[in-house]
């Protein structure tokens, strides 16, 4: 459960959720009363406001704290530097111009581990991957002249015809910047 | 009669909304209205312009069209639009509350250079000059040099946009720092008198520092460019302004916190407002020192949150960088968190009034404390590398505006009678906030979700999985539109207060 909320964007939305919904259903309850119920002032003791506030901020960072430290083995940047000496990892250059991708290497097996190592050479791209059901199972962002190459490890486990695109508005044919590639 | 007056009088339908009589609170009133107006009038385009991008991908009629209207889109929304609103929203009630003049020379240059340079960057835009409203820098360069447009249009474009930075970042913080601090009280002006303690002056001038400081260097960068432009400065000067890093950087510290200024004043704008519409009339929040804890928690994480933007850079940007850009991202949630309870325990503690006016401001919270949760949610590094650049991100820049934007219209709202001397449609407002608030709702969960299934944002050809997305972007981008319609008709059949 707790891998899938953090390696399917689907997770991000179901999280979201999770946030939004108390967040709805207190508030216009509360709206609702005071406006249209009981619109005078409450009665409620000082001590009893200071004992939600305390609760409420306590609530808010043990979810962020538990939110966050939940997703650290899922990282890419957590991925990539634990993998940085595993001679296992398959690494693949990608170079970025407009509008097409170069690789270096373009076949790729179940269960193989790859590092995409990408870069621009004109102006601001993304080496995006897109997973054979639709779904984004990551974006790089290529900035010209940043040093470095971007650079994320990933292990395909599915088969399939796998869509690279650009992902950052790279001029009038930015929507033809895409590619595909087997996973066997 | 001041010029402001003179040009509400002449435009149709939309001078109809701001009918000002020739008063003693004209200084506060005139030109406030005139830029409320003229934001309406760029909306009404911007809209359009919104619902015709789905339209165009369901119609073919070919991506050019697309990356035309989204480069108008989200510039028009951003800047002449919510930015002119609020500008003067907040120059309203500087000027009520500080008693100081806010028609003058500053206030006059802001429009102009705002206007001004919005349309001059539509011109550009129309000859061909794509780059969407984020500028991703090298593009406009490479862009000329591919032959996609001209560099003739590339300097307009550019020369547009230094005009709105200019108002943005120099006149109007420069203009609302001289009412907060030298100018003189005007007494006859002051019609509801407020100090600089008080959460809303506080989160004004925080507001308009923060675009200050993070703005000055990026007009530094972009002025060399655009010198350079001109043939003033050679290319030896400006090779370091025309790395595409050091042009990112500069631009996203200030675009973000251009975001994170206009959140925490109109936060401020809420904590000045809220008290005035409470049942039992105390006039107080449930706690100032509260408040202000929430604006300086605000202020001081958003700043560095703007790693969040180059997490995917990695290890171009550094992970410690990332890993604060998490950090603080979420710590901006704990000053919403007690922003939150700050209101709700107003609410509870003193009962409200239902008037229109408060519940679009209540209705705007709850737009930006919905879309607030969504940025935090996309700011953990781990779902950023799946989001970044989707139509997740893009959505909460749009809705993030709609938010904004629909907290100050309340605020139009609650200070219409004092603004025109007349009473807003009250039926009429209470459609347009329902219509307002079911179509944020719809285009908010239609983005998210878009996003959350891989459809990527500023793509000009959508793959055939993503026109379901298309079709309720139209539903409630036209529902939008119908509130906003009532919403001007609201303030066109307004009453005068003399009956």
């Amino acid at each position: 459960m707790i891998e899938y909320l953090y390696t399917n964007a689907w997770g991000a939305f179901i999280v979201l959720l999770m946030f939004q919904i108390p967040f709805l259903i207190v508030f216009f309850h509360i709206v609702n009363k005071k406006a249209f119920i009981e619109s005078k002032p409450g009665k409620t003791r000082p001590e009893k406001y200071s004992y939600y506030r305390y609760s409420w901020i306590a609530l808010v960072l043990v979810a962020f704290v538990v939110v966050n430290s939940a997703s650290i083995k899922y990282m890419p940047t957590v991925v990539e530097a634990n993998s940085a000496s595993d001679p296992n990892v398959k690494n693949v250059d990608v170079t970025a111009s407009s509008w097409a991708f170069q690789f270096s290497e373009r076949e790729f097996n179940v269960g193989e581990t790859v590092r995409f190592k990408a870069k621009s050479t004109d102006t601001v791209h993304s080496f995006a991957l897109h997973h054979p059901d639709g779904n984004l199972l990551f974006t790089l962002m290529l900035v010209p002249g940043a040093g470095t190459e971007s650079a994320v490890v990933h292990t395909f486990t599915v088969p399939g015809e796998y869509t690279v695109r650009c992902l950052e508005y790279c001029g009038i044919a930015h929507h033809a910047m895409k590619n595909t590639f087997t996973v066997m | 009669m001041s010029a402001a007056i003179n040009i509400i009088d002449k435009v149709p339908f939309f001078g109809g909304m701001f009918q000002i009589e020739s008063n003693e609170l004209n200084p506060v009133n005139t030109w406030p209205s005139l830029m409320a107006m003229t934001s309406f009038i760029w909306f009404a385009i911007a809209a359009i312009l919104g619902v015709s991008m789905p339209a165009i991908q369901f119609m073919e009629l070919g991506s050019n069209w697309y990356y035309q209207n989204i480069t108008l889109h989200g510039a028009a929304m951003a800047f002449p639009f919510a930015f002119q609103l609020m500008v003067a929203m907040s120059l309203h009630r500087a000027g009520a509350c500080l008693g100081k003049r806010a028609d003058d020379i500053f206030v006059s240059l802001f429009y102009v250079f705002m206007n001004l340079g919005a349309l001059l960057l539509t011109v550009a835009v129309l000859l061909g000059f794509h780059v969407t409203y984020t500028v991703m820098f090298p593009l406009p360069l490479v862009g000329a040099s591919m032959g996609q447009w001209s560099m003739g249009t590339l300097v307009l474009g550019f020369s547009g946009i230094a005009l709105v930075l200019t108002s943005m970042i120099f006149i109007y913080p420069i203009k609302i720092l001289k009412m907060s601090f030298f100018e003189k009280t005007d007494d006859t002006l002051q019609v509801a008198e407020r100090t600089l303690k008080d959460p809303g002056m506080i989160g004004m001038i925080m507001g308009v520092l923060v675009l200050l400081v993070t703005g000055t260097p990026l007009m530094i960068v972009a002025g060399s460019l655009l010198l350079h432009l001109y043939g003033i400065f050679p290319a030896a000067w400006i090779g370091w302004a025309a790395e595409p890093v050091v042009f990112e950087f500069v631009f996203y510290i200030f675009a973000h916190n251009l975001m994170e200024a206009m959140a925490i004043m109109i936060i401020g704008a809420v904590y000045a407002t809220l008290p005035l519409c409470t049942a039992d009339g105390s006039r107080k929040l449930y706690s100032d020192k509260i408040a202000i804890l929430a604006l300086w928690i605000l202020l001081v994480t958003s700043v560095t949150s703007f790693f969040h933007h180059f997490f995917t850079m990695y290890p171009a940007l550094p992970s410690t960088f990332a890993y604060h850009g998490n950090i603080m991202s979420y710590a901006t949630g704990v000053g919403g968190a007690l922003t939150i309870f700050t209101i709700l325990a107003t609410i509870w503690k003193h009962g409200i009034i239902p008037t229109p006016a408060l519940f679009l401001i209540l209705g705007g919270f709850v737009m930006y404390i919905l879309d607030g949760a969504s940025a935090i949610v996309i700011s953990n590094v781990a779902w950023n590398f799946k989001l970044h650049g989707t139509m997740w991100a893009g959505g909460h820049a749009m809705v993030v505006l709609i938010a904004i934007s629909a907290l100050w219209m309340g605020m139009l709202y609650y200070h219409y009678p004092l603004m025109t001397n007349r009473t807003i449609d009250d039926s009429t407002a209470r459609s347009s906030i329902k219509y307002l608030f079911i179509s944020y709702i719809g285009l908010f969960y239609t983005f998210i979700a878009a996003g959350a299934a891989g459809m990527p944002r500023r793509n000009g050809a959508w793959e055939s999985d993503w026109y379901i997305y298309g079709v309720f972007m139209i539903i409630f981008g036209v529902m939008l539109i119908y509130a906003f319609v009532l919403y001007f008709l609201s303030l066109t059949r307004s009453k005068s207060l003399d009956y």
